[in-house]
Formats: C-alpha cells, structure tokens, sequence
C-alpha cells in the first residue's frame, strides 16, 4: 500500500512524460487509502518474469508449474501467516519473450507498477544476473530459481538470492568419480553452447578435469543456434576421448546425441548438461539417452525432511505428480522452493516488510524438500549436495551420493 | 579420414540447405516477395511428418506425397486470398505482410504443439554405412537424395511444362508476359504455391534430422537467405550451388576456425557477395 503510494507520488513529482499533477495524485491517493486499506492487506504479490515465448518457452513452462503448485498450496492452507494474520499469494506474471533486455525491463515493471512486494527471478543466469540490478536499486527481495553461475553473485548485491550451488559443485563430484570409478580414462573432449551457463559449467568442467589429472583433448564452443555438429564431432572423434562431455539446452543435446549415432561415435563416458534431467529429452533421444550421465541440484529421489510447505521430498513429488501427471525435475523443484522460501522467511520475520524479510533470507539455515538451505555473503546457496545421475531404462536414476543411490554407474554410451 | 569425413558432411548438408532454398529462392526471384513464412512452412512440414508417424505410422517418405499437395493448395491460397492485393507494393509491404502471417502461424503452432522438441524417430532405425572410411548415416543420405530429387523436380515443372515456362517469363519480363497472354495472377499463385510445397516437403525431410519445434523457423530462414544470396535468386541450379557452398564452406569452417564461428563464417559469406557479387554465383545468368 505504501509502496503504491509513493509510486504515485514519485511518478507525479518527478516523471514529466507521466506528468500526473500532484494534486491529482494527493486526491488519488486520499481515496485510494480510503477504499483499499483492508482489501490491499490480505493479498501478497510475487513478480515472475518468464520467457514465455521464445526460444527458451519451455522453461517457462516448468518454473511456472513450480511456482503455481507452491501459490495453490499456501492458498489452499488460508495462506502465508504474518504475525498470526494470513494473507492469500498472489503471482504476477510478465512474458519478457526470452530476451535478457526485456526481461530487465518486465522487472522493472512488476515492481513499479504492478508493485509485487517480492520477485523472482527471470530465467538462466544472464537474465538473473541482469535483472537483479533492478532488485537491488528497489530494494525488493529477488530470489533465482535457476541461476548456477557464481558470475551472477558478483556484484555485492544484498538483495540477491539463489537455489543453485555454483557450477563446480557438480562438476567437482562428477570428475571425481569417474575417475575413481574408471581410472582408464585419461582424455576428455569438451563441447559447449556459447552462452553464460553452459559455456561457465564447461569451463568448470575443464578445470575439474585437469586438477584431477585428465587431459583436455578438445574444447570448442559451438554458435547458438546452431544446426549440424557434425565437423565438431567429426574432431571429437578423431581425438579419441573416452570422456564426452557436453553442454547445451535440450535442443542442442538432442541434436548432438543424435549426431553422434550417425556418425557411430562411442566412449565409455558421455554427460551432457543440462537436458537428460528432462523427460522430454529421453523421450526425443529414444535409445540413445541410455547410459549418458548428468548432474543436476535435485532429483525426485533425493530424501530430505522439510519444514516448508510441503514437507518431505516424497510428498512434493507425489503432489506434483497428482497435480500434472509427471515427475518434476529439479527445474520445477527449484521454482517451488523459491516461493516456499520467501514463504518461511515472512513467517518466521512476521512481517512483509522488505528489508525484513531479506535479513531472514540472509541467514536462513533449514531443511526444505529441496535439501539445507544456507545462503553465503553472496546470496549463492551453499548448503547443497547435487545429486549425479545416469540414464537407465529410460529413467533417471541417482548414482551419488551414497546415501540416496538408486544404481551403479554403468560404463559405455554406444 | 577427417577431411573426407567433413567433406561428405558439408556435401549432405549442402544438399538440405539447397532444399530449403529452393523455394524461397523462387519466390523471391518470381514474385519479389520475401516470403518471411518460409521457415514457418518448413516447421509445418516437419510436424505434419512427425504427426503422421506418431500416430499413424506412415513413413516420411509417404508423407511427402501428401505434404506436396496440400502445402501448394495452401500457398496457392494465401498468394491468390492476401498477398496479390499488395503484389505491386514495394517489397517491404510484402515481407511485413508475410511476417505478419509468420506471427500468426508460429503462434498457432506453439500453441498447438507447445515450444517442446519433438523428434522423429524411426523404428527401427536406419543406421549408417561405411564407405571408404567415412561414415554415412542412411537417413541423412535419404533425405540428401530426395532433397535433391525434389529440387532437380521443380527444375523440369520449370523447364518443361507451360506453366514453367510461364513462370520464368513473368520472372525475365513481367510487362512482356503480360502482353503475351500470361494471367500473372495465377502464375504468381502457381510460383508461391511452388515454392510453399518446397518448404512443405523440405520440412518432412528435415524431420528426420533435426529436432522440431517452431523455435527453429528462424534459423532456417537464415540459412535460405545465405543460399540466396550465395547462388544467385530465382534459379533452381543457383540454390543447389549456394546450398553446397554453404553446407561445405560450414563444415570445413567448423573444423578450421571452431564450431562457434561456423555460423559467423556464413553471414561473412555473405557480406563479402553481397558487396563483390550481389547476383550470386549464377546470379541473372540463372535462369533455366
């Protein structure tokens, strides 16, 4: 309410394009405060700005069901409990049409004019780490649902949130087994997408290799958008490796994958990030997903006690599985745990209040469904344990940690 | 061999890129319209080969039979319905005009389909052979042949039939046809119903290689636009060349300078005609 009002107030004084005459705003204003104050209280609005068309449409799609499904929950329970009052969620959604530019823009937009009290953040680390300047100039708490790379912490922002670990968490734990687990292979071949979270987890995959010993026989990165692999892949063969590792979204890896077939391409080990986690990924490789290995910040099997909404890890998936007839990934899972976060974080502050509510964030340490929750100086999670995985009969299945394996790592991707 | 090895696969691909060209470049060539749907048709095509094959089970290669009346009927009609009525406008009104109902179509298909890929798979699959060394995958070869099957087609419907004929004379002189007797009408229809089955059909074969989704219709606008450019608008042998010198110049550019710069190396391509040869490789002396 407050914050509406001194939009209005701002955008009269200061904006000569908006040019509301201050009197206008003052009786505006007056009437406003007069029929609104205790309708405007029982709701909070949550800014989500979604590339929901374009090339990155269905990533939307996932975070939306993970924030729906947590909104329809916290309603469905009277909703979130500020200091003993409980107020219903509300979530705006903005389409920014998967341009970074305009996802700045849809931020901006959501707090000054649709004045959403908190915001997530849009899509992938680009655009998270654009759009959190505005977060920060506003002083409104932003969490990233699917920001990896520690490039997008590193502006001393205050205000900033993320639910992924940095990339070399996944890369860390990946080398390291397979070179326990397979000390014949000695050459890993690199290929990544040419955009800020593919080409920062290759990277990361580089230094992981070689800290542990392996031999980096071929990096490159290819265009997005690009349309045949065959001539990387053709190199990638002439190397020999007995380690693939991939990067890219769906698109890409499935086109690889394919490519690869065609071009009869076989190692002991190939991982591709970040599609295997997707269903729609081992439906679209068909035979070609078994056996490829990937990690990821969460998986349905993982096992964790929460004290958010939604309680364990097996009562989330078994609600969202009710709720859209299919697994979530941890794409999904991240954006929920986005809203159940800010959710304890209002609770356990009492109150809506901005700057309250990022102080509780800050030194939130709790078990979710999503796992610990611990956030560093930076705003980036630490707390994390990402699970890695292997394609096995068409399904995902855990291979580490000990504590939650599904399966052994099977060896060769033919 | 790895140079062979990238050379054949320039070649295969050089051969897709000539089959998505095709058409466009006829349509531009003929009408002056840059048909901004193109890359739309293409995704269209593919879907409709992967719809046939979910749930029917019919082959790609059947699938061509019905994909090529079907998107001539309906070219046909978008050109005689929409776009005659601005057919003498500059060539901007047409290329807005068309990117508009592009809007339309992609839109209709994202919610149609949904933004995620879907991918034909055959089953069982087809494999790949060894020849000399390099590696052939069947499918690629396949959709190769027929791409180029259908391209040497629009070729001899060009070359050897009366409404061919009639096409490439409003194409030289659009005046003069008409004082022979051409109803530009129709034949602007026949040309833009052409070069919408071309698509349609490159689509299906395009299915079998490349995910689908309608994200992809920009990127393969891009690449006839190159060939275009590359071999000369308005000629059939043009858009073969083009295609290849694309399909090879990218592979090898691929290998040579890194896979990143592959599609770089193509806009490159064709700054450097546009400013040395703007007539493409075969450029006016294309015609059939």
């Amino acid at each position: 309410m407050k914050n509406f009002t001194m939009a209005l107030l701002h955008s009269a004084v200061n904006r000569g394009r908006r040019a509301v005459p201050l009197w206008l705003a003052a009786v505006a204003v007056s009437s406003v405060f007069g029929l609104q104050t205790a309708h405007a209280q029982e709701v909070i609005k949550f800014g989500a700005p979604l590339p929901i068309t374009g090339p990155l449409a269905p990533e939307a799609l996932k975070q939306k069901q993970g924030y729906d499904l947590w909104a329809n929950q916290v309603n469905l329970a009277g909703g979130i409990n500020v200091a003993g009052k409980k107020m219903k969620v509300e979530i705006v959604y903005i389409d920014y049409q998967s341009n970074t530019p305009r996802a700045v823009q849809a931020t901006e937009r959501l707090i000054t004019q649709d004045n959403v009290q908190f915001v997530f953040a849009p899509f992938g680390s680009g655009a998270a780490k654009a759009a959190s300047t505005v977060a920060e100039r506003y002083g409104v708490p932003m969490i990233a649902a699917t920001a990896s790379s520690s490039q997008v912490y590193d502006q001393g922002y205050k205000f900033l949130f993320g639910t992924f670990t940095p990339n070399d968490t996944l890369t860390n734990p990946l080398a390291t087994i397979i070179r326990q687990r397979l000390p014949d292979v000695k050459k890993v071949a690199i290929l990544a997408r040419n955009d800020l979270f593919p080409l920062a987890i290759a990277q990361e995959m580089e230094k992981s290799a070689k800290e542990r010993g392996l031999e980096v026989v071929y990096f490159e990165k290819f265009a997005i958008n690009t349309l045949d692999h065959s001539s990387a892949l053709a190199q990638i063969k002439a190397a020999n490796p007995q380690w693939i590792f991939a990067t890219g979204y769906t698109n890409d890896l499935v086109l690889m994958r394919k490519q690869m077939t065609d071009q009869r391409i076989e190692a002991p080990v190939v991982t591709m990030i970040a599609a295997p986690a997707y269903q729609e990924f081992i439906d679209a490789a068909g035979k070609g997903a078994e056996n490829i290995t990937s990690a990821a910040w969460w998986h349905p099997a993982v096992r964790y006690k929460g004290i958010d909404i939604f309680g364990t890890t097996e009562s989330y998936v078994k609600l969202f599985r009710d709720t859209y007839k299919a697994d979530p990934d941890y794409a999904n899972a991240s954006a929920s745990v986005s809203g159940a976060l800010f959710q304890i974080a209002i609770e356990k502050s009492g109150t809506i209040n901005r700057q309250k509510v990022r102080d509780e964030l800050a030194k939130m340490d709790v078990t979710t469904f999503w796992g610990q929750v611990k956030f560093g100086p930076n705003g980036q999670i630490t707390s994390l344990e990402p699970p890695i995985f292997q394609i096995q009969n068409a399904k995902p299945i855990v291979v580490h940690p000990a504590g939650i394996k599904q399966g052994d790592l099977r060896i060769g991707v033919k | 061999m790895l140079a062979l090895q990238v050379l054949t696969n320039g070649l295969v691909l050089g051969c897709l890129y000539a089959c998505i060209a095709a058409g466009f470049s006829l349509v531009w060539g003929v009408l002056n319209v840059i048909n901004i749907m193109h890359g739309g048709f293409i995704v269209a095509g593919s879907y409709l080969a992967w719809l046939a094959y979910s749930s029917m089970g019919i082959d790609p290669w059947f699938t061509l039979l019905i994909a090529a009346p079907l998107f001539f009927g309906i070219g046909y009609l978008i050109q005689r319905g929409i776009l005659n009525r601005v057919i003498a406008a500059p060539v901007l009104v047409t290329l807005t005009l068309t990117f508009g109902m592009d809007l339309i179509l992609n839109n209709g298909m994202l919610l149609a389909f949904s933004a995620d890929y879907r991918k034909l798979i055959l089953s069982p699959p087809l494999g790949s052979f060894l020849l000399a060394g390099i590696v052939v995958p069947v499918d690629r070869l396949l959709a190769m042949l027929l791409a180029l099957g259908l391209t040497f087609a629009l070729y001899l419907i060009l070359r050897h039939s009366r409404i061919g004929r009639a096409i490439i004379a409003v194409r030289m002189d659009r005046d003069a046809s008409l004082l022979m007797g051409v109803d530009i009408k129709i034949i602007y229809a026949v040309a833009f119903g052409l070069g919408a089955a071309m698509a349609g059909c490159a689509g299906v074969l395009l299915a079998l290689i490349f995910p689908i989704s309608p994200l992809s219709a920009g990127a393969y606008l891009g690449k006839a636009f190159v060939v275009c450019v590359l071999g000369g608008l308005g000629s059939v042998p043009g858009a073969i060349l083009g295609g290849l010198f694309l399909g090879v110049t990218e592979s090898i550019g691929a290998v040579v300078f890194g896979p990143e710069h592959s599609v770089t190396l193509s806009f490159s391509l064709l700054i450097v005609f546009l400013i040395l040869r703007p007539n493409g490789i075969l450029g006016k002396k294309g015609y059939e």
